[in-house]
């Protein structure tokens, strides 16, 4: 056979542009992004005259010393305050979770159990020997850069039991570096909450509602009422997931993983309440010093080492919801003196009470009457749906009416409800916010068999057919 | 010439067929079967596979054959043909014969896992009182066991996100439920899977063989976080199932004070 030049030509070009195409993909990987923290846009707001509000040059100072404080997103890092040590209180890893000496907030023992299943499969190709299949994921880069190394160090051959013990230990040992939290909340959640927790990332504009704001300190479904979060509210957020929002459960993540991300968005955190905490010192004194930096600093952090205190807790067994307790609870529900709940909520609680919504003069339609801090539009909750954002435990609808929700217009409850009559509405709210599925089903089972009595069947009997017809 | 282009053709589906005979070796193939219905599935996909096998084989070789015995140096003039009825009769009878066989032998395994019918009856969980109700939603996974009264949709359902917990050797039944749009539940070593349909309530039923920790898979496409979208089924004996609930019923009512939270 012999091959026609056309076709050896075809054939030839076609095999030179694909081992082109090859080599191209190889060299010109595109280069990582370097993302930059920036300020907010209320810092570079401009004013009537078309000049911005804060001087160009103090807007400079303003991002310098918040660099110097936290860092960028590619190193970020708290700086330490001389009269910490002292205290021997360190923010940054490693020597912020629990240490020998019980300073910390988070103990590291506690999470190898976690991390030991989390990293189950690698601590297995460990203990096979298997070193081929020990994969580490690209967002945990510390963790990969010390298996490297300690791969690098020892040659196969010489790898014994000491070297699976060190290799075991890297990875049930593992907590995130802040550098290594600032990757994972790169690839999972900048592109929502946005490279400074502004929750402007750029799929934000898609979501309703929109993703939250760290920068004002203020998250919602907490147990601290207006002050900033603990560590394991914004831990039960991660781990649970805000149920009828776009915030999806991170439990996929290993617990130490998790919580380098609340070290991490507390940095976020922090960083915008020092922002805007020297923004708005700039405007009462009309000028900045180094002095106000450190004081701001000083007391963003004093606000998020004292939100443990802010708890609210509940002593005593949760009380179970009883006829009685229900209809007392509906009764506070509707009473404008008591819990007002009916206002905004509605008589039924389907988030239709008259104060949420006002005539829109222009359009003469209805509109939400109130916005959040964050300026969105924001409505009550539809009760009976049985979603609730803050979770459906009791404790946390408890925690939801006696404090209200930071930063939107859910008011803490009146001070002349006791906790008994908290419970009563948490009991009334729980009993409209479900429909027993399986008493309904049974209930159109007997109907079903009841009209059909003619063929002989009893609804006792007649267990597979009528589901199927379900 | 016409050797060497035979072989290369030739050398195509010899090496695909070689891939799935090492496959298990290069541990490309399934992951191992723990759930009772398992086997089945399997058998019915080795069948069809050994079936598709034959006809590959056996039409691969006639075409290097053919290439090999038909190439442009026998300078044989072609002959123009009206088409064979009779062939035509043979090859449109023949996979009706495969498929009609298909179609015949996934029955009884079909009926078996699917029909509400056929679900577990006499075990601790039933279709009237399933296990839990799994939630699928953008983009992660919730799952409601009911609580002390045992009925689903009441205020006293305890919820956890991510992880389905069931005891061993337990004909697990359970109904999945969407809140946004199509999802797909999918447990490879459980050889289960099924859409999840909004507005749906889909029964379920599984009874896993061996304790252990399964990746729980979204396999329908549902958005630009599907990737992400995993869970995990956990299976573990039944007095640490117990346990297991009753470590989640103590966080549902916690007072916020003793667990410190």
């Amino acid at each position: 056979m012999r091959l026609s030049p056309r076709f050896s030509l075809v054939a030839a070009a076609g095999l030179a542009a694909w081992l082109g195409a090859c080599q191209l993909d190889k060299d010109q990987k595109p280069a990582r992004p370097v993302i930059h923290f920036s300020l907010s846009a209320a810092t570079q707001a401009l004013g009537e005259d078309g000049q911005p509000v804060i001087p160009a040059d103090v807007q400079t100072n303003i991002a310098g010393s918040l660099a110097m404080l936290f860092g960028t997103p590619e190193n970020p890092q708290f700086q330490l305050l001389p009269e910490w040590k002292d205290e021997g209180f360190n923010p940054n890893w490693p020597a912020y979770p629990v240490g020998e000496d019980g300073s910390g907030e988070v103990d590291l023992a506690g999470l190898e159990a976690d991390n030991k299943v989390y990293w189950r499969r690698q601590l297995a190709a460990i203990e096979a020997g298997q070193w081929g299949r020990v994969f580490v994921q690209d967002f945990t880069p510390d963790l990969r850069e010390k298996w490297n190394e300690l791969c690098a160090q020892t040659p196969e051959e010489a790898r014994g039991d000491d070297f699976k013990k060190a290799a075991a230990e890297l990875f049930t040992g593992y907590y995130p570096r802040l550098s290594a939290s600032a990757e994972l909340y790169r690839q999972h959640c900048l592109h929502c909450h946005g490279p400074e927790g502004g929750g402007d990332g750029p799929t934000a504009p898609f979501l309703n509602p929109r993703p939250r704001d760290y920068r004002h300190g203020t998250f919602k479904f907490t147990a601290v009422g207006k002050s900033v979060p603990r560590r394991t509210d914004l831990y039960r957020i991660l781990d649970e997931g805000v149920t009828g929002t776009s915030m999806p459960s991170f439990r996929r993540f290993s617990q130490a993983q998790l919580h380098g991300l609340i070290d991490y968005v507390r940095l976020l955190s922090m960083r915008g309440m020092v922002e805007r905490s020297l923004v708005s010192t700039f405007g009462e004194e009309e000028m900045l010093t180094s002095g106000d930096v450190a004081d701001a600093y000083l007391t963003v952090w004093e606000k998020w080492k004292k939100a443990d205190e802010k708890a609210l807790m509940f002593e005593g067994e949760v009380p179970l919801p009883t006829p009685e307790s229900i209809a007392r609870g509906r009764e506070l529900f509707m009473d404008a003196k008591a819990g007002n709940c009916f206002s905004c909520h509605g008589p039924e609680g389907r988030g239709d009470g008259v104060a949420a919504f006002a005539l829109d003069p222009e359009t003469g339609k209805l509109k939400p009457t109130y916005k959040d801090d964050w300026g969105n539009e924001i409505l009550p909750r539809n009760l009976r749906i049985g979603i609730f954002r803050g979770g459906r435990r009791p404790i946390d609808l408890y925690r939801r009416i006696k404090n209200g929700i930071a930063g939107g217009p859910m008011p803490e409850a009146a001070s002349t409800l006791t906790s008994d009559d908290i419970w009563h509405l948490v009991h009334y709210v729980g009993s409209i916010s479900e429909r027993p599925q399986h008493a309904h089903k049974v209930a159109s089972h007997g109907d079903e068999h009841g009209q059909s009595s003619s063929h002989g069947e009893t609804p006792a009997s007649g267990d597979g057919h009528g589901t199927e017809k379900h | 010439m016409r050797y060497l282009f035979t072989l290369l053709l030739f050398l195509v589906p010899a090496l695909g067929v070689w891939t799935f005979v090492e496959a298990d070796r290069w541990q490309l193939w399934f992951p191992q079967n723990v759930s009772s219905f398992g086997g089945e599935i399997d058998r019915l996909f080795n069948i069809i596979m050994y079936m598709v096998a034959f006809t590959f084989i056996v039409t691969e070789v006639c075409l290097a054959w053919f290439v090999f015995k038909y190439s442009a140096k026998n300078e044989t003039k072609g002959a123009f043909t009206h088409g064979s009825h009779k062939l035509e009769m043979v090859w449109t009878a023949i996979p009706a014969v495969a498929l009609l066989f298909i179609a015949f032998i996934q029955m009884r395994t079909w009926a078996d896992i699917k029909f509400e019918g056929n679900f577990p009856k006499d075990g601790e969980y039933t279709r009237e009182k399933p296990i839990a109700e799994v939630w699928a939603s953008q983009f992660d996974w919730r799952i409601r066991y009911p609580g002390d009264d045992g009925v689903l949709g009441t205020v006293d359902d305890l919820e956890r996100s991510w992880e389905f917990v069931v005891p061993v050797d337990t004909k697990i039944v359970f109904n999945l439920r969407t809140r946004d749009v199509i999802h797909s539940f999918f447990v490879p070593e459980f050889r289960l899977k099924q859409d999840a349909l909004p507005g749906h309530t889909i029964p379920m039923w599984f009874e896993a063989k061996k304790e252990g920790i399964y990746d729980l898979i979204c396999a329908e496409l549902c958005g630009w976080g599907h990737y992400k979208m995993s869970g995990r089924v956990t299976v573990v004996s039944k007095e640490e199932f117990a346990k297991r609930m009753s470590e989640i019923k103590a966080e549902w009512f916690s007072n916020g004070k003793e667990l410190g939270e």
